[in-house]
């Protein structure tokens, strides 16, 4: 594979966010306006560029049985200083993403590719993976949040769309339109996507606890292979 | 106490953990096909919920503030979270097998809920004392409870649905989780208002 | 034996290491970013304080005892042009933020929202210019001539308890004088 290839499938073929269903809570929470979905998707490319780097870097130290500990705590901190320089400088960023920020701690999308990608692969490769699958989560978001935004609230980057403005859709802006977008999206992909998805939708195949699950005896994988 | 009534109410049906905040998705969508995981999964959630915000409104109060550490908050409750689920998934083990056997499979799967984070980091946000942080965290387990419960009675209907085929699987899910979600915009604005 | 020790100490040490690594990168992190956080609020709050209140100059931050449970905070200009009021109140969605600002002579000079989370194209219009314009120059007589937005009764009920919580005290803090 080489290092174009390694950067695009997290765009397109293996989107984090449409095709492999990781980091659905962030995905839905911060789409209701354009500008926070660009922000949430910059925080989370940021922190999983960092975390992948260095997770890249200590494969060889971090000993099998405490890798997750380890991950969670690296990945924590990298969230903890994205949080604070987010705070000093972007003050109204921080505020509309609110709990969400914090919230990157448990994005599956920065453990799931630290588990799946960085302690495997070298320095460079997991950076050019992380830029890859961050681009992807932020161009899912951003879709999203054009949709929502548009016609939601007649607007697009806070500026008013004529026509548009006094015929919003308002409930596209909350919680049910979240979901709805969400679907349709996703159905859009199902229809147009040159390849079938992979099976192993949700649940735990693509879910990095899966790891913690001991194997076999998770409930959600079992569910799945039905 | 009307105050720990309107808490408990506004975290079970307004500001709904799953429908409308939209934190604990993975499992909702990946657990909620039969009723059975649906209901283990909720009661292993509602147990951490509890257990996590008791240990981390302490740490947070009487560890982190005084000592003006509060800006390490992500990262110990994210550490004292998965630490307590291992804890308790080998106290089960040991000692309950038989409520580990029903609820031991999901613990491992909470450790990266948002849900259970979100709950302890809210908690602080809100500024609630203990007591109210307490009973937050348990209308927040209860109303992912009622989430998956009532969503699994939905996703029941529709196995045998004939929909067109792009939107089969997950899509289907979620245009039905909307209108799940879409009662529950009802409940807004009434509980503020029942006691007032 | 030899073995087993090595087993279980390289895994603890290796944890510990990171973990004493990460929080000292945050606490050094934290050193530089606070004082900037702390004067970018402290900068916002000043303006926002200036925007309801045109007339003060600087502010001073009144302790008052038995105040409505809606106000949280009470400013007081230096130069007696009036007082500020920070407000919270449920809504519709959930807390709503508000400042209010009183002239010397007991109505409103203009109020804002600071943060709510009303449902958008509806409750939300009471953070917007024609719904805020009506409470200019209300009194605690005349407060209740303000005209509730048609499908956001419950955001803009809140809106006007809040707002009367401050009149009321306002009266507080002035006869505390």
């Amino acid at each position: 594979m080489t290092k174009l290839q390694n950067f695009t499938k997290g765009i397109i073929r293996e989107n984090p966010v449409l095709i492999l269903i990781l980091g659905t809570c962030p995905a839905l929470a911060t789409s209701t306006g354009v500008e926070s979905a660009l922000g949430m998707g910059v925080a989370a490319t940021v922190v999983l560029l960092c975390s992948n780097i260095v997770i890249s870097a200590l494969r060889r130290i971090i000993p099998d049985k405490v890798r997750i500990p380890c991950y969670i705590v690296l990945i924590a901190g990298f969230v903890t200083m994205v949080q604070m320089l987010v705070k000093a400088f972007a003050p109204a960023l921080d505020e509309s993403l609110g709990i969400y920020l914090p919230l990157i701690v448990v994005n599956c999308i920065i453990l799931g590719r630290a588990e799946m990608f960085a302690n495997k692969n070298g320095i460079i490769d997991s950076a050019i993976d992380a830029l890859g699958m961050g681009a992807g989560f932020t161009l899912a978001l951003f879709l999203m949040a054009t949709i929502r935004e548009v016609f939601g609230n007649g607007t697009f980057l806070g500026m008013e769309i004529p026509v548009l403005v006094d015929n919003n859709i308002s409930i596209l802006t909350m919680a049910p339109g979240g979901f709805f977008v969400f679907g349709l999206l996703i159905a859009i992909v199902n229809k147009f996507g040159k390849e079938k998805p992979k099976k192993k939708e949700f649940g735990c195949a693509g879910c990095p606890s899966a790891a913690l699950c001991h194997g076999g005896d998770c409930a959600g994988k079992e569910e799945n292979n039905d | 106490m009307t105050k720990f009534i309107i808490i408990l109410l506004s975290a079970v049906f307004i500001n709904n953990y799953v429908l409308s905040r939209f934190l604990g998705i993975c499992p909702f969508l990946g657990v909620s096909k039969k009723l059975d995981s649906a209901t283990g999964m909720s009661c292993a959630v509602i147990f951490v919920m509890l257990m996590a915000t008791a240990a981390t409104w302490p740490i947070q109060m009487y560890l982190l503030n005084p000592n003006g550490l509060g800006y390490l908050q992500t990262i110990v409750f994210i550490l004292v979270i998965a630490a307590l689920v291992q804890l308790v998934e080998i106290v089960l083990k040991r000692y309950i097998p038989a409520l580990h056997k029903s609820l031991g499979v999901y613990l491992p799967l909470i450790t990266t809920n948002c849900a259970v984070l979100g709950v302890t980091i809210l908690n602080i946000d809100e500024g609630y004392t203990f007591a109210e942080a307490m009973v937050n965290s348990l209308g927040s387990g209860l109303g992912f409870f009622l989430a998956m419960v009532m969503f699994s009675g939905v996703r029941s209907k529709l196995e045998g649905a004939d929909i067109p085929k792009c939107f089969s699987g997950l899509p289907i899910t979620l245009i039905a989780a909307s209108i799940t979600s879409l009662s529950f915009l009802g409940f807004g604005g009434v509980v503020e208002n029942l006691f007032a | 034996m030899k073995k087993n020790v090595k087993e279980i100490i390289t895994p603890i040490a290796v944890l510990a290491c990171i973990c004493l690594v990460v929080t000292a990168l945050l606490a050094y992190i934290n050193l530089v970013t606070s004082p900037i956080i702390t004067e970018a609020e402290e900068k916002a709050a000043a303006e926002a304080r200036a925007e309801v209140l045109s007339e003060a100059d600087s502010f001073t931050l009144l302790d008052v005892e038995n105040l409505p449970e809606e106000v949280v905070e009470v400013y007081k200009a230096d130069n007696d042009a009036g007082y500020v009021f920070i407000l919270t109140t449920k809504g519709y969605g959930g807390d709503m933020k508000l400042i209010c600002g009183i002239k010397s002579d007991g109505t409103i000079e203009k109020s804002q929202t600071l943060s709510h989370s009303e449902t958008s194209g509806l409750g939300s219009k009471t953070a917007d210019e024609p719904y805020r314009s009506q409470y200019v120059g209300k009194t605690a007589d005349t407060i209740n001539e303000v005209d509730a937005i048609s499908g956001a009764t419950i955001s803009s009920n809140a809106y006007k308890k809040a707002i009367k919580g401050a009149l009321d005290a306002y009266n507080i803090v002035k006869e505390a004088k």
